[in-house]
């Protein structure tokens, strides 16, 4: 079980950066909400795992998840979806300002790109 | 003159090495991030000492097995696939839907609920962006550069994988607070769930922050919509032809009705998620984020112009309202002389009903949940503002074609602007 949550942090984490490196805004964005989820997963798995041990208290149970990290990463989610919203909308302004979504300041010898 | 000199050299030095870091290229700053991350996490692994490992591996069944497979595939069909962007969106969609399907699975009802209607907003918001941007992304870079991204990304991936897989196999050095938040979530917080005794109770102060952080990203969203109208953007988005053919039936009938029908059922959801949030998975978040898609379907159904009409409260008041009811609930607590934010609770009975909990918690709930609804509202209808100054005529009728509605020249305005079937 941890060996899974483990791989799959570090395969969203080596696609997040990936797609990070890449030329334009849309692919950079996918990297930056892979990244997220990776790191939402990372900080959640900081309170070990545990199977079918919800923290919700009940009388009979004593085993429970640790609460912390998931009340952290609970407000991370919210937030990313604001950040992401506030990247999508910077990427998308300079787009439809300059009709080109290159991360990177393009020299005026290769301004032009042939966008459709 | 051996001053001036040295000065001269240095800012030579000096222009040289911020110029070669600093060229305005966000792939080299991104790398040099990457790559001091890593070498300062390389350091701390040579330097440190790893102790023994104190808890057994467990045991995975199919299952699990199976949802980790799912997402290694959209993961990796991400990365391959990614030049065309609405197939990376359904890729990302699966990899955001495994995710909440492990919190699950690991413990942690609250995060998948959280997780999975963020992602239908996220879906969402993406999908209206990339009704402007380009469907396809060009492949620019060379064969070397992506060699060696990959070989940046592998080693990143790898040091992730093996901090994750290290710290799970220990316990933590010192014993973690939150046995405290257990023991105490009950008797202090009034509420058996304890993530969200945690969120409203026990950390108030720190939610109180972060929702206000989110009305300001989504006013932020708003303001960048309102330039971008106001400036040459706006010419060229009344100019622009639709790069793919539109449909023809802009709002079914079906979908109309199908919406209308349940929305009071998920608003019956988000109240009763909202009210069990103390005791049970769910809360201001969750809710706020069930009542927002219930409204976005309704902008999605029958129109933009539709929905708005039919707004009583502009999402900034939502949002400033949310933020003012948490706040003023914590200023409360001023007057009985307890510091900021701290909560209460009793317990009431009405002769015929169960014994039920009244918390000053559900009141700071409630400011999350018109913080959550006013935020995801506002960044969503900002986007959907862009897309309507972009072309298509809003129709003058919900529902493209209703039976209801005879008159044929009607009728006709409306098919007319919904385009050709």
């Amino acid at each position: 079980m941890e060996f899974l949550v483990a791989s799959a942090i570090g395969l969203m984490v080596a696609a997040g950066i990936y797609l990070v490196l890449r030329l334009r805004t849309f692919p950079v964005i996918l990297g930056i909400s892979l990244l997220t989820y990776a790191v939402n997963v990372f900080l959640f798995a900081s309170g070990r795992l545990v199977i079918g041990a919800p923290p919700v208290l009940r009388d009979d149970v004593t085993q429970y998840a640790d609460p912390l990290p998931q009340a952290l990463v609970l407000t991370a989610i919210v937030i990313s979806f604001g950040m992401t919203a506030v990247v999508v909308m910077i990427g998308l302004g300079a787009f439809l300002g300059t009709d080109d979504d290159h991360v990177d300041d393009q020299s005026e010898a290769t301004e032009p790109q042939g966008q459709a | 003159m051996i001053f001036e000199g040295l000065v001269e050299w240095v800012s030579v030095v000096a222009r040289g090495f911020s110029y070669t870091l600093h060229n305005g290229a966000f792939t080299r700053y991104a790398m040099i991030g990457f790559v001091a991350i890593l070498a300062a996490g390389y350091h701390a692994w040579a330097t440190g000492t790893v102790g023994e490992a104190t808890r057994e591996l467990q045991t995975a069944g199919p299952v699990p097995i199976a949802g980790w497979a799912m997402l290694v595939v959209a993961t990796c069909g991400l990365v391959m696939l990614h030049r065309n962007r609405f197939l990376a969106l359904i890729l990302i969609g699966i990899v955001g839907l495994m995710v909440s399907v492990g919190f699950v699975f690991l413990s942690a009802p609250d995060l998948a609920m959280t997780q999975f209607t963020v992602e239908v907003v996220t879906i969402i918001l993406l999908l209206l962006a990339l009704n402007f941007l380009p469907n396809t992304t060009p492949v620019e870079s060379t064969p070397l550069r992506r060699i060696r991204d990959a070989g940046v990304a592998v080693v990143g991936g790898l040091a992730a994988f093996a901090l994750a897989y290290h710290y799970m196999l220990r316990d933590a050095v010192t014993s973690p607070i939150s046995e405290f938040h257990l023991a105490i979530s009950y008797k202090g917080g009034g509420g058996t769930n304890v993530v969200n005794v945690i969120l409203v109770d026990f950390r108030g102060f720190d939610t109180y922050g972060e929702i206000i952080v989110l009305g300001i990203a989504a006013l932020l969203i708003y303001a960048l919509t309102e330039t971008l109208l106001r400036g040459p953007v706006r010419a060229r988005l009344l100019n622009r032809i639709p790069d793919q053919a539109q449909a023809g039936d802009v709002h079914p009938m079906m979908m109309v009705v199908l919406t209308r029908v349940i929305m009071p059922l998920v608003l019956l959801v988000g109240f009763y998620i909202f009210l069990r949030g103390h005791n049970e998975p769910g809360g201001g978040f969750i809710s706020g984020l069930v009542v927002s898609i219930a409204v976005v379907m309704q902008y999605m159904a029958s129109g933009f112009s539709w929905a708005s009409a039919r707004l009583r409260y502009p999402y900034h008041g939502v949002i400033g309202a949310g933020v003012l009811i948490a706040g003023l609930t914590g200023i409360g607590s001023w007057f009985v002389t307890r510091p900021f934010l701290t909560s209460d609770f009793t317990y009431v009975r009405i002769p015929p009903f169960e014994e039920f909990e009244l918390a000053t918690a559900a009141l700071f709930d409630l400011g999350v949940f018109l913080a959550v609804v006013g935020a995801v509202m506002l960044s969503l209808e900002s986007f959907s503002r862009l897309a309507r100054r972009a072309g298509s005529e809003d129709s003058k009728f919900a529902m493209d074609i209703n039976p209801e509605r005879d008159d044929p020249s009607a009728e006709a305005a409306t098919t007319g602007t919904g385009g050709a079937p």
